[in-house]
């Protein structure tokens, strides 16, 4: 039997106990403690690999399009075809060129091919049910033209709408119009000049409030909050230890800040440990003087992956090495936890263990715009010396208003729970269509609790072939391929919403039932029958 | 009936070779082009079969005395 090797304990699989559902072995955390809901049987991120004839057959497929690409890339040097991209002037052939003809190699020969699957025109609001435009293309989608009718009721399974509060009910939207009847729709300003209002200030101490931190600030874009925040908190001679999944705005940050950037493996604890002892002891790369700051940049849940950050280990490598950490909560504030506070609530920890916390009000809010929020000292600092609030308009009052309406409605003030509620009615979504898609067989990525799922696809038709088979079936989906992710992984992203019913989400699933049969897309090679009483009994497995 | 569910199973099995070899992408006279290379490629493998089978097949069983 195998001993853990700091506490002694054995090591224990456990395969299903208590009459819990579990469908995979549940590890202790390293010392044996469990801390907070996420070691208390919630298994970790799961990246299943797909049998080897998948990549390989992967490959096949790009190369045979990338020889057609050279192929057609040929015939239009010949002038034999016509050349729909942009071209410079025969005047100017002796010049630098403009246009790199070969970078945008893939986007020629492989994007437009099929980019009728992706800027699809919408012509309502993003709510669990949208409408379309139909559009179609004569000359194999070069350009487009809509026919003028509209797909109605389309399933929306991309939006990133958690909480379901991308709605079009009056009754609820009252305050957010008065707030247009009083302060109008535009501030005209910045926040540090005549921007700042008394409903910004309303808003921060309810964000502080929520947060359970100091104090926080708002800014209005929450792409600009990541990478206009950043370059006012470190600077040369700093170092920032970045997961290798960050998002586009941590990375742009990091970058203009100046900073050295080093990378870990994502959610890699001995990946991160080993660079933080570089660091630590080694210093700056040629004086070897001690680094000015270290900062750790993380993300709550990771949207390609659908996987949380290991948040416990994180907190523990960071007080030992004496780093800060900067955790970018888009995704998963207001998703995640019993009462919508995020990834810190759902693993039991301590708010003012992380030194900034950072999220964006445009995914469960309903809104736009993002925060900042830790201790006052930070946030004073931030007030005067962000870039984006001494240069950036402040938020529009109307979306300030929904963003303190919907905080309101989440914490149980104003008399109603609908918010919580929406956020259990999440939860239960997120799980239940979790397990169907597994039990269905096909390869999911992340956490058990991410209401982002990606659902691997592989090869780049069956990319294309999905998503205009979801649509003929009403229901629409987002495919992301290269270079948004590795080139042999390609997947569709579902966002489960609380305003999906069960319905929806069961015509969702039949749908891709059908969808995955036809084009053969059920890789998964673990089986798990929907029998829940195979799995009621205690069976352990020891490791030896 | 028979034919029917046939010609539907066909037609599956070659919307998977269109899935898989990304055919599924390219124009229709892409495919003509890549499905002839593919024709003429098994033609005259199966070609060569026929005309030389026979030789390997003896010569097979003379190396192992079976004919002499």
């Amino acid at each position: 039997m195998a001993l853990d090797a700091r506490s002694g304990a054995p090591k224990l699989q456990l395969n299903g106990t208590n009459g819990r559902r579990r469908h995979r072995p549940v590890r202790l955390s390293p010392g044996g403690v469990r801390n907070g809901a996420a070691a208390q049987g919630r298994p970790r991120n799961r990246f299943e690999q797909a049998p080897l004839y998948v990549a390989v057959l992967t490959y096949v497929g790009f190369g045979i399009v990338t020889l057609f690409g050279y192929f057609r890339d040929f015939l239009r040097a010949l002038r034999l075809e016509k050349c729909h991209i942009a071209q410079e002037r025969q005047e100017l052939k002796e010049f630098v060129p403009l246009y790199q003809d070969f970078e945008n190699f893939y986007t020629r020969n492989l994007y437009m091919r099929v980019r009728d699957n992706w800027n699809r025109p919408i012509c309502s609001l993003p709510g669990p049910v949208f409408d379309l435009m139909e559009r179609v293309s004569d000359d194999y989608n070069w350009t487009f033209r809509l026919t003028g009718r509209t797909l109605k009721n389309v399933i929306n399974m991309g939006s990133y709408n958690y909480l379901g509060f991308a709605e079009n009910n009056a009754l609820f939207l009252t305050t957010v119009a008065e707030a247009v009847r009083g302060y109008g729709v535009g501030t005209c300003s910045t926040r540090q000049e005549m921007g700042n209002l008394r409903i910004h200030e309303e808003l921060e101490q309810l964000v502080a409030e929520f947060l359970g931190v100091e104090s926080a600030m708002t800014f209005g874009m929450g792409f600009a909050t990541n990478s206009m925040n950043i370059p006012a908190l470190v600077g040369k001679g700093c170092l920032i230890l970045s997961d290798e999944l960050n998002h586009t705005s941590l990375i742009l940050g990091a970058r203009l800040s100046g900073a050295t950037i080093r990378i870990f493996k994502h959610n890699n604890m001995q990946s991160l440990e080993r660079l933080l002892r570089d660091a630590v002891c080694s210093g700056q790369p040629r004086t070897h003087r001690p680094w000015r700051k270290i900062l750790i940049m993380v993300e709550g849940i990771y949207s390609m992956e659908g996987s949380l950050v290991c948040l416990p280990e994180i907190v523990a490598l960071k007080k030992k090495y004496k780093a800060y950490l900067y955790l970018d909560e888009a995704h998963s504030i207001g998703a995640l936890g019993p009462t919508g506070r995020g990834v810190i609530e759902l693993f039991g920890m301590d708010a003012k263990d992380i030194d900034i916390l950072m999220g964006t009000f445009t995914k469960s809010f309903g809104a736009a715009g993002g925060y900042i929020a830790g201790k006052k000292e930070l946030v004073d600092y931030l007030r005067s010396h962000s870039h984006s609030a001494v240069y950036a308009s402040a938020m529009s009052p109307p979306v300030t208003e929904q963003i303190i309406r919907v905080i309101k409605g989440i914490m149980g003030r104003g008399g109603t729970n609908e918010g919580l509620r929406r956020v259990h009615r999440l939860m239960e979504n997120t799980r239940y269509f979790r397990r169907r898609l597994r039990e269905m067989g096909f390869i999911i990525y992340g956490n058990e609790d991410s209401p982002v799922v990606p659902l691997l696809l592989y090869l780049p038709a069956k990319v294309v072939a999905f998503s205009r088979a979801m649509l003929e079936k009403n229901i629409g989906v987002v495919v992301v391929g290269f270079p948004a992710t590795p080139i042999t992984e390609a997947r569709a992203r579902f966002c489960v919403s609380a305003a999906h019913t069960r319905d929806m989400l069961d015509k969702v699933l039949d749908a891709l039932d059908e969808v995955g049969d036809a084009l053969s897309i059920k890789f998964s090679r673990q089986k798990f029958s929907p029998r829940s009483e195979l799995y009621d009994g205690t069976d352990f497995e020891l490791d030896s | 009936m028979a034919l029917s569910d046939a010609w539907k199973r066909l037609s599956w099995i070659y919307y998977q070779y269109l899935l898989v070899t990304a055919l599924y992408m390219l124009e229709p006279w892409e495919r003509t082009i890549f499905n002839s290379l593919v024709v003429s490629v098994a033609g005259m493998a199966v070609y060569t079969g026929y005309v030389f089978m026979p030789q390997h097949i003896m010569a097979i069983l003379y190396y192992f005395e079976v004919i002499q």
